[in-house]
C-alpha cells in the first residue's frame, strides 16, 4: 500500500513534468541560475578601428515640446562625438543632475541592449560598468556578484558580494547575530537599543529623507471644513508618536519636506500640540463632541512608517482622548489602498508617507500638492499650486526660497494633511567592518565595504528584486542591487545625497538650464569588454523615453521612473 | 452502552441514562478532565475579564504613573518593587495591559471556535444528510462539490475566501473577524458533510429505519428522529476537535493580518502585530501564544476524551 | 476492477473542472490591482492600461476564462505577472524545494509521531500517556512563526560556535556552490521532458548532491533543513502520535490480541508484532492526508526559513496579486490532491475487494 502511495506521488510528478516539458526550449533552462554575461574575450564590440557615427534621438529631428506625442520634458538627446552627449529639455530643470544620477537611468552598452533587451534576457543578465559583475541569481534565495577587475574607479574591497532578503526585521537580526550575514537593512525600531549594546554589531543610523503624514480628502464631510483639519493638526501629540514608535534619529516633522533637502524647511514650523485649542476649534466648527470617522491604512512597513498598526492604534486613541473623535481602523490591501487614496475614495483619515526619489523639494511638494497631483487630498489650493509652479521653474536661489516659504505657509494654513514624522532607519553591520555605512537614499555602496572573514560580503535586505534591468524597476530593493552592477552619468556620493560625476566627467547646462552637455569619462569598459561611448547613452535613454521604441520592453514595460521624473514618454500609450 | 442506548432512550425506560452514562464515561477519561478544567479556566477568564483587571483591552496607559510601553510583567507578589504599577503580563507596544487583552482575547477565541464550527456543522450535516438520504445524482453533485473544497489546502482556501469576501463588499461581510470565521467555517464543511453522510449511509438500511419507513414516517422525520441521533457521537467528537482547529486557523489568518483588526484583542493578531518584537519584548508573544496553546489543548483533550468515552470498544 | 477505475476517473473530471472554475473565480475576486502591485505605486493610468492589455486583464471576465481554459488545454499555465516568465518555469524551480522539505518533515513526523503514539498507547492514562498527549497537543498549538523564530534564535544565535549550531535560514550557506545534474554529469543542454526532469531533480538540492557525490553542499543542505523540518513536521507529528495511540487502543481491544495474550505471548511481541502492524493501517491513511496539511504549513515555514519553495511563492503571489501564479499553483496542488486520492482509492479497492461493490 505504501508503494502505491509513492507511486501516486510519482505519477503526479510525471504529469507536472510532462506539462512543463511541453513548453520546450523555454523551460529547458528553467530553474537554473541565470548566467553571467560573456566575459571580456567574447562579445566585445570593435570599438577601435570602426569609425564612430554619432546618433541622435529622435533620428528625424527634435521632438516638439508639449505636442500630443511628447508630454515629456525632453526634446532631443544627441551624441556630438564619441564622448559628448547633449540633452535638450523643454523647460528648465534645476534638478537635472539629481535626476540623471538616479539608478533607473544607468547606461547599458548599445550592442548588449539590442541583443538582450528584445528577448527580455537583460532582466536577469545585467551587463554594466559598475564595480561588481553579475554572477548568479538563485531565484527566491540569493544574488551573487564578483569584483570587476577592469573597473575604472577604486577597486572594490570584497571579491564577492552576496545579496539575500527577508521581509521580517526580527529574522534579519537573527541572521546577523548568527554570523551568516555581514550587514542588514532596517532593524526593528525596538531593537535599536539592544543592537547598540551588542559589541559584535555596529549600527549606522540613516537620516529620514521621507515623511509620514495623516491625510484627509477635503471633499468629504467633515474634512471639508478647514477648522476641523486645523483642529486635528493641533490635537495630535506628534512627539508621543515619534518617541514611541520611531527609532532614534527620527524627527517630528516641522514641514512636509525634510530639512536635509535644500529649500525643504522654508516657512513657519508646524502647529504646536495644543489639545485645548484644538478642542475649541472643533467646537467652533460645530463638533464639540467630536464625530465618527475611519482611519484607513495599509499594513506595510516603510522607512516612514516602521510600525503601521501600532501607530494607527495610537492615533485612534489620541483622536478619542484629545478631540472626542471616534475612529474605526480600516486596514486595506496595499495596492487597493494606494488606488483608493489616489482616486480620492477614502472618506476618513488616511495614513501614508513618501520617500525621496531624488533630493529636491519638487519630489515632495509637487507630487502631492502641485497642479498635477492626484485627487488624494481633494480640491487643490491655488495659493499652494502657484507657489510650487514658481519654485519648480526658477533657478534663482532667493526666489526659490521665497516660493517654498509661501507654499509651506499655505500648506500649514489649509492643512491638506498633517505631517507627523521623518522616520529614521539604519543599517547594521558586524562590528569593525571597514567602510560599513548607511546612505540617506538607501543606496549603500558595497564596493567600499570590506568582506567578512570568509572573503565575501553577505548583505540582507527587505525583499527580492523583481528584475535587474532597473530602467524598468521602481522598488528600492531592486535598485540597490543594480547600483552595484551598473552606473549612471552621475551618482549620489557614498552615504550622501549630492550628485557627483560618474560615467560623465561633467554635465554643464546652458544659461537657462534647458541644454545640458555631458562629457563622458574615458576608458570605461563594460563587464562584457565593450567600451562606453556616447551612442550607448543615447540608446539607454531612448528605449525608456520612447514608448514606441522596439526595445521599450523591459520586464513589464512600465518604465515608471522615467515617466515620473521626466514628465512622461514620447509617443505615450493611449490613456483610455 | 452507546450502541444500545438508542432504543433504550426511545422506549423511555430510562431517558436520562444515556447522558448520565456518557458523563460517567467522560469523567473517567483523564484527558477529558484536564480538558474540561482548562476550558473552565479559560471560560472563567473570559467571563470575569472586566473584574480581574482594572484596565480595558484597548486603553492606552501612558497616563498611569510609571507605566512604560513594552514594560515586562510586574507582579508585586513575586518581588516586583511595589513602587511600580502592577501589570501581571506587562504592557504592549501601545502601552495596553496585556493581561486585559489576553482575557478579552479568550472571548474572541471562544466565540470564533463556536461560531465557526457552528457554521460548518449546520451546513455540513445538512449537506451530508441530504446527500446520504437522497442518494443518486444529488449525492453525487453535493459530494463532488465537497471534493472540490477538500482539494484545496485549508489555509490557502481560507486566505482566498477572506480576501474575496472583502472585495464583494456586501454589508453582511463587514466585520473582518466574521469574514475570517465564515471562511474557516466554509473550509471545514466537507469534514462534517462526510461524517454525516457516512452515518446516514450506515443506518439507512438498518432494520429500525426500514421499520419506521414501513410505519409511514416521513423522510424528514426519519432523518431527524432516527438517523441524526445516531450520527451525533462522531459529530460531537469531530466538532470538539474542530473548535481547536478553528481557533488556530482564525488566529493564523489574524496573524497574517486578514482576520481581526486592531485594536480588537485577538490572540493571533496580537502575536502578528509584534512578531518583530519577539526578541525585544518576548512577553508580548509568550502570553497570547500560551493562551492560544492552552485553549487549543483544552479542546483537543476534551475531544480525545469524548471519543474514548463514547467509543464502546474502549469501555473496558 | 477496470470498471471501478474508469468510474473513479469519470467522477474526478467534474471535480477537476470545479477546481479550475473556483480557482479562476477566486483569483479574480482578490482585491487590489495587479498592475499597481506589479509596477509599484507610481505607475500612471496610461502605464496600467498598457500593462493590462499586455496580460489580457482588460478583457471581460468570461472571455478571460475561455482563454484560460484554452491555455490549460495546451498545457500552458501562463506567464507570471510579476516575474514576467512562464509559470511552468517557476514550478520546476519551486516544487522540488517544497517536495524535499515535505518529505523530510513527513519522515520526522512519522518516526517521532509513531514512537510517541506507541509509547502512550502501551500505558494508557499513565503520566507518560498524558505527557505525550500534552506534548503532541502543544505541538499542534504553537504558531509556526513563533516556533520557527525561536528555533532559529536558539540554534543559530544562542548555540553559535558550538557543534550543534545550525544555520537560521536558507537552503545552502552563502558561497556554497551546488552543481546541477547536467553540470555534474557533464551533459550539454538537454531539452524537453528529460531536461525538465533533470532540472527538477537538480533543484532538490540535498537529494541531487547525494546522488552526484557533492558532499559539501549535501552536508550543508542537511544542516539547513533540520530546523524547517522540525517546524513543519511538528503538527503532523502530533496528529500521527494521536492517531497511532487511538488506533493501537482500537486494535488492543480486539479478540485476536486477547487470544495472543491468552496464549501467553510476551507483551513485547503482542504490542510489537500483532497490535502495531495492524494499527499502522489507519496511520498510513493519516500520513497520506497530512500531505495536504503539510502544503498549508509550508506557506508559513518556507517564509520563515527563507526557502524558495511553492508555499512561499504562493503566499507572495497572493499578496502581490499575481493572478496567474496564484491560479496555476493552487491548481497544481489541488489537482495533485485529487490524483493522489484517486490512486489511493484505487489501491484500496485493489487491496480490499469489498469497496469495489459499493
Amino acid at each position: 500500500m505504501r508503494t502505491w502511495r509513492l507511486f501516486s506521488v510519482f505519477a503526479v510528478l510525471v504529469l507536472v513534468l510532462a506539462a512543463c516539458g511541453q513548453q520546450g526550449g523555454a523551460s529547458a533552462s528553467a530553474g537554473e541560475e541565470s548566467e553571467a554575461p560573456p566575459s571580456s574575450s567574447e562579445g566585445a564590440e570593435p570599438s577601435e578601428g570602426a569609425a564612430f557615427e554619432p546618433s541622435a534621438y529622435p533620428e528625424d529631428g527634435p521632438a516638439e515640446c508639449g505636442a500630443d506625442n511628447n508630454p515629456s520634458n525632453i526634446s532631443e538627446i544627441r551624441a556630438e562625438d564619441e564622448r559628448t552627449v547633449v540633452f535638450t529639455l523643454c523647460s528648465p530643470d534645476v534638478a537635472f543632475l539629481s535626476k540623471i544620477a538616479f539608478s533607473s537611468f544607468a547606461i547599458d552598452d548599445s550592442a548588449y541592449l539590442e541583443a538582450h533587451g528584445a528577448d527580455g534576457s537583460i532582466v536577469d543578465q545585467p551587463n554594466g560598468t559598475g564595480p561588481y559583475r553579475f554572477d548568479t541569481w538563485n531565484r527566491g534565495s540569493d544574488i551573487t556578484m564578483t569584483a570587476f577587475e577592469d573597473y575604472w574607479g577604486d577597486a572594490p574591497l570584497s571579491p564577492t558580494v552576496i545579496f539575500r532578503w527577508s521581509a521580517e526585521a526580527a529574522q534579519r537580526l537573527v541572521e546577523l547575530q548568527s554570523g551568516t550575514v555581514d550587514g542588514i537593512d532596517n532593524p526593528a525600531p525596538d531593537d535599536f537599543a539592544a543592537i547598540e549594546g551588542d559589541s559584535n554589531l555596529e549600527i549606522f543610523p540613516r537620516e529620514g529623507l521621507n515623511v509620514f503624514y495623516i491625510g484627509f480628502n477635503n471633499t468629504y464631510e467633515p474634512f471639508n471644513d478647514e477648522k476641523v483639519r486645523q483642529a486635528i493638526a493641533m490635537g495630535i501629540d506628534r512627539q508621543r508618536i515619534v518617541d514611541n514608535f520611531y527609532p532614534p534619529g527620527s524627527e517630528v516633522a516641522t514641514h512636509f519636506t525634510p530639512c536635509a533637502i535644500s529649500f525643504g524647511c522654508e516657512g513657519e514650523d508646524w502647529y504646536e500640540f495644543d489639545p485645548e485649542g484644538a478642542k475649541a476649534l472643533l467646537a467652533e466648527a460645530g463638533f464639540p463632541d467630536g464625530f465618527d470617522t475611519q482611519i484607513h491604512l495599509r499594513d506595510v512597513v516603510r522607512g516612514y512608517l516602521p510600525l503601521p498598526t501600532a501607530v494607527a492604534a495610537d492615533i485612534q486613541a489620541q483622536l478619542q482622548e484629545n478631540l472626542g473623535i471616534n475612529a474605526e481602523i480600516d486596514v486595506q490591501e496595499s495596492t487597493t489602498f494606494i488606488d483608493n487614496a489616489d482616486a480620492g475614495n477614502l472618506p476618513g483619515i488616511h495614513l501614508l508617507g513618501w520617500g525621496a526619489d531624488y533630493p529636491d523639494p519638487t519630489n515632495f511638494l509637487d507630487y502631492h500638492f502641485g497642479g498635477g497631483a492626484s485627487a488624494q487630498f481633494g480640491d487643490k489650493f491655488d495659493d499652494i499650486t502657484e507657489a510650487l509652479a514658481t519654485g519648480a521653474s526658477t533657478v534663482d536661489e532667493t526666489e526659490r526660497a521665497a516660493a517654498y516659504e509661501t507654499a509651506n505657509n499655505a500648506i500649514k494654513q489649509h492643512v491638506p494633511m498633517v505631517p507627523i514624522a521623518h522616520g529614521g532607519s539604519a543599517t547594521v553591520f558586524q562590528a569593525g567592518l571597514e567602510g560599513a555605512h548607511s546612505s540617506p537614499l538607501s543606496n549603500e555602496q558595497m564596493s567600499v565595504i570590506a568582506p567578512g572573514d570568509d572573503d565575501q560580503l553577505v548583505w540582507m535586505q527587505n525583499g527580492e528584486p523583481g528584475g535587474l534591468y532597473c530602467a524598468d524597476e521602481s522598488d528600492g530593493e531592486a535598485l540597490r542591487v543594480c547600483e552595484q552592477i551598473k552606473e549612471s552619468l552621475y551618482a549620489y556620493e557614498t552615504a550622501g545625497t549630492a550628485a557627483i560625476p560618474a560615467l560623465a566627467e561633467e554635465c554643464t547646462p546652458n544659461d537657462d538650464l534647458t541644454v545640458w552637455t555631458c562629457t563622458l569619462r574615458e576608458g570605461v569598459t563594460f563587464h562584457d569588454g565593450s567600451t562606453l561611448d556616447a551612442n550607448d547613452v543615447v540608446l539607454s535613454y531612448a528605449v525608456q523615453w520612447d514608448a514606441d521604441h522596439p526595445l521599450h520592453i523591459g520586464r513589464d514595460g512600465s518604465f515608471t521612473y522615467f515617466a515620473a521624473l521626466f514628465g512622461g514618454f514620447l509617443n505615450p500609450p493611449p490613456a483610455e | 452502552m452507546a450502541t444500545t442506548t438508542f432504543d433504550q432512550a426511545d422506549a423511555r425506560r430510562a431517558p436520562t441514562s444515556l447522558w448520565r452514562d456518557t458523563l460517567g464515561h467522560v469523567l473517567r477519561q483523564r484527558s477529558a478532565i484536564i480538558g474540561l478544567v482548562l476550558l473552565a479556566i479559560i471560560l472563567l477568564g473570559a467571563l470575569l475579564a472586566d473584574v480581574l483587571t482594572p484596565y480595558g483591552p484597548t486603553e492606552n496607559l501612558y497616563s498611569v504613573p510609571g507605566a512604560q510601553r513594552l514594560a515586562g510583567p510586574c507582579i508585586h507578589l513575586l518581588g516586583c518593587p511595589t513602587d511600580q504599577p502592577q501589570f501581571v503580563m506587562g504592557l504592549d507596544q501601545n502601552a495596553r495591559d496585556v493581561f486585559a487583552r489576553v482575557l478579552h482575547g479568550a472571548r474572541s477565541s471562544l466565540q470564533v471556535g463556536i461560531v465557526t464550527v457552528g457554521i460548518a456543522i449546520v451546513l455540513g450535516t445538512l449537506i451530508g444528510s441530504v446527500a446520504g438520504y437522497a442518494g443518486g445524482w444529488v449525492d453525487n453533485l453535493l459530494m463532488r462539490i465537497m471534493d472540490v473544497l477538500l482539494a484545496f489546502p485549508a489555509l490557502v482556501l481560507a486566505i482566498f475566501l477572506v480576501t474575496a469576501f472583502q472585495t464583494l463588499d456586501v454589508p453582511f461581510f463587514g466585520d473582518r473577524l466574521f469574514n475570517a470565521m465564515l471562511a474557516i467555517g466554509i473550509v471545514a464543511i466537507p469534514v462534517y458533510a462526510r461524517v454525516m453522510r457516512a452515518s446516514v449511509l450506515s443506518v439507512r438500511e438498518r432494520d429500525f429505519v426500514t421499520a419506521s419507513r414501513a410505519l409511514g414516517e416521513s423522510g424528514r422525520g426519519i432523518l431527524m428522529r432516527r438517523i441524526l441521533p445516531n450520527a451525533l457521537t462522531p459529530l460531537v467528537v469531530q466538532g470538539t476537535l474542530g473548535i481547536a482547529t478553528a481557533i488556530l486557523e482564525v488566529a493564523a489568518l489574524s496573524f497574517l493580518g486578514i482576520g481581526a483588526q486592531e485594536p480588537t484583542a485577538e490572540w493571533g493578531s496580537m502575536i502578528g502585530a509584534v512578531r518583530n518584537q519577539v526578541f525585544s519584548a518576548p512577553h508580548l508573544i509568550l502570553f497570547p501564544g500560551g493562551a492560544l496553546a492552552l485553549s487549543v489543548l483544552a479542546f483537543n483533550l476534551l475531544g480525545d476524551g469524548l471519543r474514548d468515552a463514547l467509543d464502546p470498544r474502549l469501555n473496558r | 476492477m477496470l470498471q471501478f477505475i474508469l468510474r473513479r476517473l469519470l467522477l474526478s473530471i467534474p471535480v477537476l473542472f470545479g477546481i479550475i472554475f473556483l480557482v479562476f473565480a477566486l483569483a479574480r475576486l482578490l482585491p487590489g490591482d495587479p498592475c499597481r502591485a506589479a509596477l509599484g505605486e507610481r505607475a500612471t493610468d496610461a502605464i496600467c492600461n498598457a500593462f493590462n492589455a499586455r496580460f489580457g486583464l482588460n478583457e471581460p471576465i468570461p472571455v478571460q476564462f475561455v482563454t484560460y481554459l484554452g491555455q490549460l488545454a495546451r498545457g500552458d499555465l501562463g506567464d507570471s505577472i510579476r516575474q514576467g516568465r512562464p509559470v511552468s518555469e517557476i514550478l520546476l524551480e519551486r516544487l522540488p524545494v517544497t517536495l524535499e522539505l515535505t518529505l523530510f518533515a513527513l519522515l520526522f513526523a512519522v518516526i517521532v509521531g509513531v514512537t510517541l503514539g506507541r509509547l502512550s498507547a502501551r500505558r494508557r492514562n499513565s503520566p507518560l500517556d498524558v505527557g505525550t498527549m500534552l506534548v503532541a497537543n502543544l505541538g499542534v498549538s504553537i504558531p509556526v512563526f513563533v516556533l520557527g523564530l525561536l528555533l532559529a534564535y536558539l540554534f543559530a544565535v544562542v548555540l553559535r560556535g558550538t557543534p550543534i549550531a545550525l544555520p537560521p535560514s536558507g537552503q545552502l550557506s552563502p558561497g556554497v556552490a551546488h552543481q546541477s545534474l547536467q553540470q555534474a554529469w557533464g551533459l550539454g543542454p538537454v531539452d524537453g521532458f528529460l531536461g525538465a526532469l533533470l532540472t527538477f531533480v537538480s533543484n532538490m538540492v540535498i537529494f541531487s548532491s547525494l546522488i552526484t557525490g557533492q558532499w559539501t553542499p549535501f552536508l550543508d543542505g542537511l544542516k539547513h533543513i533540520v530546523l524547517p523540518m522540525v517546524a513543519l513536521g511538528t503538527i503532523p507529528m502530533a496528529i500521527i502520535a494521536r492517531m497511532t495511540r487511538s488506533s493501537m487502543l482500537d486494535v488492543l481491544g480486539l479478540d485476536y490480541i486477547r487470544t495472543a495474550r491468552a496464549k501467553g505471548a510476551p507483551e513485547r511481541l503482542v504490542m510489537g508484532r500483532h497490535a502495531f502492524r495492524n494499527a499502522l493501517l489507519p496511520v498510513v491513511t493519516v500520513v497520506g492526508l497530512s500531505l495536504g496539511a503539510l502544503l498549508s504549513g509550508a506557506v508559513l515555514t518556507e517564509s520563515i526559513f527563507l526557502l524558495p519553495g511553492l508555499g512561499r511563492t504562493l503566499f507572495e503571489a497572493i499578496t502581490g496579486r499575481d493572478y496567474i501564479v496564484v491560479q496555476a499553483l493552487t491548481l497544481v496542488t489541488a489537482v495533485s490532491y485529487v490524483l493522489i486520492n484517486l490512486v489511493v482509492d484505487v489501491s484500496y479497492a485493489y487491496l480490499d475487494p469489498r469497496i469495489r461493490l459499493r
